[in-house]
């Protein structure tokens, strides 16, 4: 009994602790694109935390418990929206205990409702559709104009949370909005042979990147989103790929490859693996990301 | 004619981007960072014209409504025993007869009540009636990492009690959690206090006070006898402590302590006490792309009851591997032992509740699950029970089919 009480109290002792001053505000955010853009707004005045790693598919991540642990520590939780996490975030959420972060919380920022979405399904929509997203298409991080809104949202939201550095939030989400949008005026230029162009895409992960550089996905190796490619499917596929001579095959590195591999092959397309995200913890920058991401569409634009 | 022009495209194209991507990394002139800040406001102008500030609603999408989630959860059955008298099977949802099974038509019910509370109802719809498995409010925001919850909720004792069938990786649940709990698994009116410890890993702490009566959820504490409640002993106490070990990214291990101590209707003040401990291992890579998973798990319980003049004692427990070697396959296999109750001397004894369980109990099962998506799942299990009471083991073949429609519930851990 009494080990347990003295357990107890250093636990209590440890609880009334004052938390870590180190960084103003403690972000925790679902995906790494989200990390990354909310690092270089906030700069060193916050701690950023992913949850998903960009090798992750985030429809699919475990609610492993140590995630509501870094919840419970929390000020600001920043979400993709739409329904792209809802098969595990609402587990931590309310295992976190903090009610900041709960949606609708002051600490809880929903990204989707800030940008203009596509794939917005008109009228009923149900799963024999596939997994949609009722509310429209989350994979907007790969479109640098809806990053560059986000940023700036994301930088309001910290200058609300933390309003003694309301300034340089404010300059952190400029800085990153210009030097993004330097950066995209390049990629666009380099990318410009990708306009009007026809590609495959394995999900439906690539609306908004098609939407920004003006090429048209017009067909998926999924027969509806969240089902694997079965043969019949993929043969019209590639039937598909060929008629509209695609150049290139489009795929989320998180997925299975074989067949994308085998549509571009014989369609005599590059299939081009794009990162679920930047390498946060090798401390790789959104910019870099896209960059990557640039390089490779380029490469395979080029053969 | 595409493929020349694209070509020509990039042959244009080309020395321009090397340059720019050249010129991007050396210094920038004061010129050009003007010019492109007075572009970038210009651009940053026109997205906002054209952007609405807000999404445009989709007519009647779900997200927009007030009402409440719901999901419905079927799951149906085909059994077949080389042998099905007696009823070997504990499990309220577990097929136990020869033929087809509703093993349960589960609605899930659960939203935001206001910024403090959430609440959540599992009703089970079987052939015969509702049930109302579990309704409870669960706060969101006490301080200093306190959760509580009001309400019928199964208990957290171990890892499996207290979830679905839907969340399992067998068709039938473990005999241990029937055998000693009831076939509903422990459950019951009352309140629950967790707390979350500012401990660098994760350590949660949880207790809770629920009624001790019910055949099917509190059986070896009052069970089917109810004599009320005249004192804070007439309740079961469960206690709970969980902890999480982020190994890498790729391992989880998970191990709790529980306890649950109540009241027992075979002699005044006589009292049960049940103790487990349950290990979850699980292996998931998600550094590189992979389908494949792992998962371990193990739970033990030593029930001790006082019974008039003596106190029985038995041990039942599981452990079980699934690995998922596929997007859409997984195959489990599993070992489950009971032992006969022991009395205070270490002899056999009698056991009140179940009084043919004279005898060590071993059962091994063996699944294939398909999964079309992960809103269905088709399961073929094989198992053979042998308890040594019984002159001969007795084999189970089950077929399930689990649907899913609805609200995307969302999965713990």
């Amino acid at each position: 009994m009494r080990i347990v009480l003295l357990c107890l109290t250093t636990l209590l002792a440890v609880a009334s602790e004052p938390r870590s001053a180190a960084a103003d505000l403690k972000i925790v955010t679902t995906t790494s694109d989200l990390a990354a853009v909310a690092k270089e707004v906030g700069g060193d005045l916050v701690d950023v935390t992913p949850m998903a790693l960009h090798t992750q598919d985030p429809h699919f991540v475990d609610a492993r418990p140590h995630l509501a642990l870094a919840l419970s520590r929390a000020d600001l939780l920043i979400a993709v929206g739409l329904g792209l996490e809802v098969g595990w975030l609402p587990t931590l959420q309310t295992g976190a205990r903090n009610g900041d972060i709960q949606t609708g919380g002051r600490g809880f920022l929903d990204v989707s409702r800030h940008v203009d979405l596509l794939d917005v399904p008109r009228g009923r929509v149900d799963r024999s559709e596939g997994d949609i997203h009722p509310g429209g298409n989350p994979h907007f991080m790969l479109d640098p104009r809806r990053v560059e809104r986000i940023a700036r949202v994301i930088g309001r939201k910290m200058a609300e949370l933390d309003p003694s550095h309301a300034a340089e939030y404010g300059q952190g989400a400029e800085r990153f909005v210009q030097r993004l949008a330097a950066a995209r005026r390049g990629w666009e230029r380099r990318l410009a042979s990708l306009r009007g162009t026809d590609v495959i895409a394995y999900h439906k992960s690539f609306p908004y990147l098609a939407d920004w550089l003006g090429f048209e996905v017009v067909s998926h190796v999924e027969p509806r989103p969240g089902i694997p490619p079965n043969p019949r499917h993929v043969a019209r596929v590639l039937v598909a790929a060929r008629q509209h001579h695609v150049k290139i095959v489009l795929q989320e590195s998180f997925y299975p490859e074989s067949t994308s591999e085998l549509v571009a092959e014989r369609a005599g397309a590059r299939l081009v693996r794009v990162p679920g995200g930047p390498d946060f913890r090798a401390g790789e920058s959104y910019r870099d990301f896209m960059e990557r991401v640039v390089r490779m569409l380029e490469q395979a634009a080029r053969s | 004619m595409k493929v020349i022009r694209n070509c020509v495209a990039a042959a244009i194209l080309l020395p321009a981007a090397t340059a720019w991507a050249q010129e991007e990394s050396e210094e920038l002139s004061p010129e050009d960072l003007a010019a492109i800040e007075a572009a970038t406001a210009e651009d940053a102008a026109a997205l906002e014209e054209t952007a609405p500030s807000a999404p445009e609603p989709a007519a009647g999408a779900p997200s927009e409504s007030m009402n409440p989630d719901l999901s419905f959860i079927a799951d149906f059955a085909l059994a077949a025993f080389s042998d099905d008298e007696p009823d070997l099977q504990t499990g309220a949802h577990d097929p136990r007869d020869n033929g087809f099974t509703l093993q349960q038509l589960e609605l899930w019910v659960g939203a935001a009540v206001d910024p403090y509370f959430r609440f959540d109802a599992n009703l089970v719809f079987g052939l015969f009636g509702v049930e109302i498995e579990e309704a409870y409010a669960t706060t969101l925001d006490l301080p200093a990492g306190l959760q509580a919850r009001v309400g019928q909720f199964l208990t957290r004792f171990g890892r499996l009690n207290a979830t679905h069938p839907h969340a399992w990786h067998f068709v039938d649940q473990p005999f241990a959690l029937g055998r000693v709990f009831g076939g509903e698994g422990n459950r019951g009116l009352g309140v629950e206090l967790s707390w979350l410890t500012p401990l660098p890993w994760y350590v949660e702490l949880v207790g809770s006070v629920t009624d001790a009566a019910g055949d099917e959820s509190a059986r070896s504490f009052y069970g089917a006898d109810d004599p009320g409640v005249e004192s804070p002993l007439d309740f079961q106490y469960t206690a709970a402590v969980e902890q999480f070990f982020a190994l890498s990214d790729d391992w989880s291990l998970y191990w709790g302590l529980s306890a649950a101590l109540g009241p027992n209707p075979t002699g005044r003040d006589n009292r049960t006490e049940v103790y487990g401990t349950d290990l979850y291992l699980k292996w998931r890579p998600i550094t590189y792309a992979s389908d494949q998973e792992i998962a371990v798990q193990a739970e033990w319980l030593v029930r001790r009851r006082q019974v008039p003049e003596d106190v029985l004692t038995d041990v039942s427990g599981y452990a079980y591997v699934f690995w998922r070697f596929a997007e859409r396959w997984g195959a489990g296999l599993r070992y489950e032992h009971g032992s006969p109750a022991y009395d205070l001397e270490g002899d056999r004894a009698q056991d009140y509740l179940d009084p043919e369980w004279t005898d060590h109990r071993h059962r091994v099962a063996a699944n294939l699950t398909f999964w079309p998506t992960e809103f269905s799942r088709l399961r073929l299990q094989g198992a053979v029970d042998y308890p040594k009471w019984l002159d001969e083991p007795v084999w189970a073949g089950f077929l399930q089919a689990e649907f899913v429609t609805g609200a995307h519930g969302a999965h713990p851990f």
